[in-house]
């Protein structure tokens, strides 16, 4: 399927969300802050990723959807980038917001600020109903169309955990080694990256990076999150600078084997609860029960947003079932008092029975003498 | 005003260098804010700061959140708290970046807001809100606004402009810092600008040396015809011209340059890029203590002539500083992007700074030009050389 059928394809579905609410015009808002914790709602609808401050599609129930966005001088590259045609500058909106009759929905409030939902508000005459479901419900399982886009983002942030192990050594600063991870992913198209690369010999947690100096014998914890089209895929492995002590390789093998129980019970139709409850068992078993709960840890992975997040937090208590297509993180990311954080995760899709990791590199930690 | 693809995670180098600011700087400019407090009869300020806008609640606190936003809460006296959307385990490195021992997570600011004001005594107290970049997500503004009804709430959006207008002598050292930094990217940016190179490779060259040279953050625009975000559909490969935007962040502060790389001889777009140079010499030349804001964007508009309204929707100037957008602006509606309620200031002091530009197209192909200054009794001195 091509991008206009996809596109095609996400309005009809949109629209009979619309019907089935009432809805009479939805109008879908980004502020031009692409995060892959929230989804971006304009992006799904349009392929089209704002710089901002304003970008607001209107999308009638009938009429073709028009985009207004902020700065006029971006409006080339949504007349070529867009799935949508009708691109004006964001200063229409208003008078086109007059004019709107019936329910009206809206879309993006968490990017909203204040003062311009007020004036929305006040031009509409009515307070357009939240209407994220909409979107969020046909947006939740991935289509081939994007699973092509994450397949390239994954082998891409496979990559960049290569290059830190090629190129990675005692005596640079933090940053220079978060840089070669990053210089890897952006030389091969990635457009952003959710990247934390640190070094220690006891890390506390994972954290952007200082201008520390590596050290021999330093554990060397990533989580590395390129973006393609929007869509972000995470990774996250562990490496030494020297060989580990016994006690290092011991405990790393507690997250391995989390991991694979984490995979296990990524069955469809489980909860995502279940995931978490098979990595905190792994971890309470090997004696480390209070370090899965804050200040240590929370969640056992989460979606990637920018489509949809779902199934939200791989954590206690989440009862949302598991679907074909939904993509996330399952990350056994662990704070272990002998060694410190250790990192292990992969992006995974969801089939017609389990997860399938999208990323490819080895658990194994990796030794570099 | 030239927005770039604004990054999910500020992933740069990230320290408090405290011999450069050290923690009686922000002392002073809490005690600024505490007078401008007691002037409007507030009790405390609420500061919601995020990854995308930070100023304000940096200004203060020296945190500039990496991800999620959080607030500061200020009250007229006693401790100022940090209430960051953060996981707990992140609140000892958030700690290194501030000098405010009250740091607290949470992943619900709007709720835990409540009980932070409320615990404070402030449940029933003036309040200032302070959201220059207007980020404080709908839903948390409104929980919080919910939890505390009796609170009588003031925007106070442009409480710090009038202070973070004029530089510091250690603001202005960071600023130069910057500047200096941004000399070097742009430098060693001419030796990736080859023919034939996919964009995105060049993009990928320029964005490791400012990692490499521990930034905390860049934005990168680039095009033949348009300035582009980074985007893997941006994969053409480079002809006989590119027009590169960069603003770097480091120590928390911005400066930001344009450059027109012609790989030819082609005498149009020399000449073109020649003569945004010489506008925005000439727009600099009335950088000077007392000046006239508007005069910047009047001689910008005389040197320009017909082609003034392309270069003006790329703005063609405004305060730099902790904002990579800030007063001064040189007109309501650049204000009105990036969320300012007015321009700030229709007059130059000396030691503020700002970016300037001119951007404009030749024969279908964009001319960028673009440099940072401070404002000095002897006119205009480059961030960039000094």
């Amino acid at each position: 399927m091509d991008g206009l059928q996809e596109f095609a394809k996400r309005l009809a579905e949109i629209r009979r969300g619309m019907r089935d609410k009432g809805l009479q015009t939805l109008l879908v808002y980004d502020s031009g802050r692409h995060n892959f914790l929230r989804m971006n709602y304009v992006a799904y609808l349009t392929d089209f990723i704002s710089v901002g401050p304003e970008t607001m599609l209107v999308l009638p129930l009938e009429e073709a959807p028009v985009l207004y966005l902020s700065p006029v001088w971006d409006i080339a590259r949504a007349q070529e980038e867009s799935w949508v045609t009708d691109i004006r500058p964001f200063k229409e909106f208003w008078s086109r917001l007059a004019h709107l009759t019936g329910k009206v929905g809206i879309v993006g409030r968490e990017v909203l600020s204040a003062g311009l939902h007020d004036e929305i508000v006040k031009s509409l005459g009515q307070a357009p109903v939240n209407a994220k479901d909409v979107i969020e419900n046909i947006a939740r399982c991935k289509t081939d169309f994007e699973l092509a886009r994450l397949r390239r983002a994954a082998a891409i942030a496979d990559a960049g955990v290569k290059a830190l192990h090629e190129d990675a050594h005692a005596g640079l600063k933090e940053y220079e080694l978060a840089a070669i991870v990053e210089y890897r992913m952006r030389s091969l198209g990635a457009e952003d990256n959710f990247g934390m690369v640190v070094a220690n010999s006891h890390n506390q947690a994972l954290h952007p990076p200082t201008d520390r100096v590596v050290q021999p014998g330093d554990i060397i914890i990533g989580e590395i999150t390129p973006c393609i089209g929007g869509l972000f895929v995470q990774i996250c492995r562990t490496m030494v600078l020297g060989q580990p002590a016994p006690v290092v390789q011991e405990k790393y093998a507690i997250l391995k084997e989390a991991m694979g129980l984490g995979m296990e019970a990524a069955k469809t139709g489980a909860p995502a609860s279940a995931i978490a409850a098979a990595i905190n068992g792994t971890l309470t078993d090997a004696g480390y029960e209070k370090y899965c709960r804050p200040p240590f840890m929370r969640v056992r992975g989460h979606g990637l947003g920018c489509g949809s997040s779902a199934p939200g937090n791989l954590e206690d208590g989440n009862q949302t079932r598991l679907e074909k297509g939904m993509t996330f993180i399952i990350h056994p990311n662990q704070y272990i008092p002998e060694t410190g954080y250790m990192t292990l995760g992969d992006t995974v899709v969801m089939t017609a029975q389990k997860a399938e990791a999208l990323t490819r590199s080895s658990w194994d930690i990796y030794v570099k003498d | 005003m030239i927005f770039g693809r604004h990054s999910v995670l500020k992933r740069g180098c990230s320290t408090w260098v405290k011999e450069q600011m050290p923690q009686e700087e922000f002392e002073g400019r809490l005690e600024a804010a505490r007078r401008e407090m007691a002037r409007q009869d507030l009790a405390a300020l609420v500061i919601y700061g995020d990854n995308y806008s930070f100023a304000d609640l940096c200004y203060l606190a020296n945190y500039f959140p990496k991800v999620r936003g959080g607030i500061a809460v200020v009250p007229q006296s006693g401790a100022i708290s940090l209430l960051l959307n953060i996981g707990s385990r992140d609140v000892p490195f958030a700690k290194t970046l501030t000098w405010v021992e009250d740091v607290r997570a949470s992943n619900q600011v709007g709720g835990d807001g409540v009980k932070l004001l409320a615990e404070k005594g402030l449940d029933r107290a003036n309040i200032g809100l302070v959201d220059s970049g207007q980020g404080f997500p709908l839903p948390q503004l409104e929980e919080m606004k919910i939890g505390l009804p009796h609170v009588q709430w003031k925007a106070c959006h442009s409480l710090f402009e009038p202070m973070r207008l004029k530089k510091s002598a250690r603001e202005l050292s960071a600023l130069c810092a910057a500047g200096k930094l941004l000399q070097e990217i742009g430098a060693g940016a001419q030796s990736f600008v080859k023919q034939g190179r996919k964009e995105y490779e060049i993009v990928a060259d320029i964005d490791r040396l400012a990692r490499d040279k521990g930034a905390e953050d860049i934005r990168i625009l680039a095009g033949a015809t348009r300035l582009n975000p980074p985007s893997f559909k941006q994969s053409t490969a480079l002809g006989n011209h590119w027009a590169l935007y960069l603003a770097v962040q480091h120590e928390r502060y911005w400066a930001e340059a344009g450059r027109t790389f012609v790989l030819s001889n082609d005498a149009t777009l020399r000449a073109a890029y020649e003569k945004a140079r010489e506008i925005v010499g000439q727009m600099a030349a009335q950088l000077k203590p007392g000046g006239a804001a508007a005069a910047i964007d009047e001689t910008a508009r005389r040197a320009l002539g017909e082609i003034y309204p392309t270069a003006s929707m790329y703005g063609l100037g405004n305060g730099i500083g902790l904002g990579q957008w800030e007063a001064p602006f040189f007109s309501a509606d650049d204000a009105r992007q990036v969320g300012s309620p007015s321009v700030g200031a229709a007059t130059l002091n000396g030691n503020m700074t700002l970016a300037l530009r001119v951007c404009f197209e030749t024969e279908g192909k964009l001319i960028l030009f673009g440099e940072s200054f401070r404002v000095t009794a002897t006119g205009p001195s480059s961030l960039l050389s000094g």
